[in-house]
């Protein structure tokens, strides 16, 4: 049901996640975080089973953080995607697999941006932009057509915008909630939530700009 | 659906006069969604020796990090290097440990022999009954069409140059009636004293 | 009185000392000399050979350095079956930690791996200390070149120069003056002062290349290039040690005759 997007940029990586705690039928909270901040400089996006998304979140940062604390370097992202999908490929033939599907998202000061998708299975590839869930079956044909290599902060969350739009038009599912994070050479930042209320209204903005202009 | 075809993907490999060819296609996707167009099944595990891994995504990724473990440590203690022989009876008897919980992957191997250049190639079962033909091996989703591709072209003693058509035309068809397969495809031509790698273009959709 | 305490490793004796722990050590510096230097583009490890039999099989490329991995060296110094066994645990690190992150493992975390084991078997009943020192040289991306020593207790550090084994001390001492008067030298220089502290520190009158090993790391084009010396090379470098030496004996003499004239 649920959905999470990422792209790569040429100095920055943005995830997007939506904010649903359904149970059964019910949406239990539509302001969840999924995106969770597992180093200085790498994020983690996850969807799932409620519980063994927070539990292997919170086993893999805590992890990347006794690391850090042993050595007093940090893990690069690609060796925190690479551990991360180690630990899920092992889980996984164990008797307690974690269903967990994530984008996980890292600046390497050196090697600059980078985004990896991980699925429960701990198939995993690192891509220039994607998306998992329900939602990502709407989401990438518009990824495709509007991703470029030279892409900007501004114009990736453009991007977001319109797959959100998207699903919350063509999803039976309502996800009203989107957070979206960057993640660049400063760290994690949060950027503001990408909402059905806000997407609607500039909708009815562009609408009634151009209704004055037929008049 | 076969678990052995959730991502989808083939590789195939030929024997030629003194060289051998080993060629993979680049999709990576989950049933029937393509989530990459980047993805090589093939990998040089030594300088004249590659690894075809078809199957899970997830079980390629291990079984290659897995035998590159064992390889290494091999080479280390021994002092030398592996020889395709050596590494196809590891490969099986690595294959065989998980016999009854198997990693979901079909493995083809390409190479000459770094002493004496005899080209070797071989492909295996999920639990590693290793199979070491003369002429070609299959492995994927497509490995109906390869073979029909392959039992057509393919004929003994062909030069480099050849293999390299022959490997080519058999990927390129026998993946284009294969939903999940395709998206471009590498060719890597092995021979005594060099190796060729060439990117094929071919339909993306 | 030592009798009563070191039937057992974990047992402290009332000076509080671990009498096995100190015997192991007093093994090894009567074992093989072993010595590192680290230098400005590279590192150096040289060795003792004390198996000069003639008789001996030639198979066995190198006799107490060993490659751990594609970026890590050591050279060990004590009882080569007990060696046998960490260079192992070693080489099994290495590759652990390359399956778990997909990157080589900084050279630092493989000798703390390996102080723990050694460690333990000072600490736990009925085992022995491994009665091995070991020098490691690497690279890593986060600290480049590094020099590292671990002996029996579990102890270790990094290093410019160290050496164990026979005659370390002496060794140690001689590359402090040596490196103290320079400051930081490059690779060819370390070459010949390692020659020239172990002709000074072996108790042999003449240096050969049968008595001793060499190795070096570099990094050339972003990659590290490990190089056991062949005999022959490290002939070249013995042979020019010796011209040197012998120069410096004949001005001195010539010093001597001028004055006393």
């Amino acid at each position: 049901m649920e959905t999470v997007i990422g792209i790569r940029g040429p100095d920055f990586v943005m995830l997007a996640a939506d904010c649903v705690q359904a149970s059964s039928i019910v949406v239990m909270k539509s302001d969840h975080n999924k995106i969770h901040k597992i180093a200085d400089k790498i994020a983690m996006a996850t969807i799932g089973d409620a519980g063994d998304s927070n539990q292997f979140t919170e086993f893999i940062s805590k992890n990347l953080a006794l690391y850090k604390m042993r050595n007093g370097y940090e893990l690069s992202p690609k060796a925190a995607a690479h551990f991360t999908r180690r630990n899920l490929a092992d889980y996984l033939r164990s008797r307690t697999p974690y269903q967990v599907n994530m984008f996980l998202g890292g600046f390497d000061d050196k090697e600059g941006p980078e985004l990896h998708f991980i699925d429960y299975l701990a198939n995993a590839k690192s891509l220039p932009f994607g998306a998992q869930g329900y939602g990502g079956y709407f989401s990438a044909s518009i990824l495709d057509r509007y991703y470029h290599d030279k892409l900007t902060e501004a114009e990736s969350y453009e991007i977001l915008k319109k797959c959100v739009a998207e699903i919350q038009k063509r999803l039976i599912v309502n996800l009203k909630n989107f957070n979206v994070v960057v993640i660049d050479k400063n760290g994690i930042k949060n950027l503001e939530p990408i909402t059905s209320v806000k997407l609607d209204a500039a909708i009815a903005a562009a609408q009634g700009a151009q209704g004055v202009r037929a008049h | 659906m076969s678990i052995l075809a959730y991502n989808g993907g083939c590789v195939v490999a030929m024997r030629g006069k003194d060289c051998v060819a080993i060629a993979t296609d680049h999709r990576f996707g989950v049933q029937a969604q393509t989530i990459d167009t980047d993805f090589e099944k093939v990998h040089q595990v030594a300088p004249k020796m590659f690894l075809g891994l078809v199957g899970l995504q997830t079980d390629i990724l291990t079984v290659r990090e897995r035998l590159a473990f064992r390889k290494k440590l091999y080479e280390i203690r021994e002092n030398r290097e592996m020889t395709p022989k050596v590494f196809s009876s590891m490969l099986s008897n690595f294959l065989y440990e998980r016999r009854f919980g198997p990693y979901f992957i079909e493995p083809v191997i390409a190479g000459l022999d770094p002493k004496t250049s005899e080209p070797f190639i071989c492909n295996m079962d999920l639990i590693g009954c290793p199979n070491v033909p003369d002429d070609f091996v299959v492995a994927g989703t497509c490995g109906e069409q390869l073979y029909g591709m392959c039992e057509t072209l393919w004929k003994p003693d062909l030069e480099p140059d050849q293999l390299f058509e022959v490997i080519s035309q058999s990927m390129i068809n026998a993946f284009d009636r294969d939903a999940i397969s395709g998206w471009g495809a590498s060719v890597y031509i092995i021979e005594k004293d060099k190796i060729t790698v060439k990117k094929l273009k071919t339909r993306m959709d | 009185m030592a009798r009563r305490y070191d039937s057992r490793t974990t047992i402290f004796s009332p000076e509080g000392r671990l009498y096995q722990v100190e015997y192991a050590m007093e093994a090894i510096s009567h074992a093989g000399t072993c010595l590192g230097i680290l230098s400005s583009d590279g590192i150096l490890l040289a060795a003792e050979k004390r198996n000069i039999n003639k008789l001996l099989d030639s198979a066995l490329y190198s006799e107490k350095i060993y490659r751990l991995n594609n970026d890590i060296v050591c050279s060990v110094a004590g009882i080569t079956s007990d060696a046998n066994v960490l260079t192992n645990e070693l080489r099994l690190i290495a590759q652990r930690y390359e399956l778990n992150h997909g990157e080589p493992i900084p050279v630092e975390q493989l000798v703390s791996h390996l102080c723990d084991i050694k460690q333990a078997y000072t600490q736990y009943g009925g085992k022995r200390p491994f009665g091995v020192s070991i020098l490691y040289m690497g690279w890593d991306k986060h600290y480049g070149f590094q020099l590292y020593q671990s002996d029996p207790s579990g102890n270790y550090g990094g290093w410019k120069a160290t050496c164990i084994g026979n005659n370390f001390n002496a060794a140690v001492s001689m590359l402090k003056t040596e490196l103290t008067d320079n400051g930081s030298i490059d690779i060819n220089k370390a070459k010949e002062l390692a020659v020239k502290v172990l002709s000074k520190t072996l108790d042999t009158n003449k240096l050969t290349s049968e008595r001793m090993e060499m190795a070096t790391l570099r990094r050339v084009n972003n990659k590290t290039v490990i190089d056991i010396m062949k005999s022959a090379d490290v002939d070249v470098l013995i042979k020019k040690h010796e011209a040197t030496e012998a120069a410096a004996e004949a001005a001195k003499k010539e010093k001597a005759t001028t004055s006393s004239s």
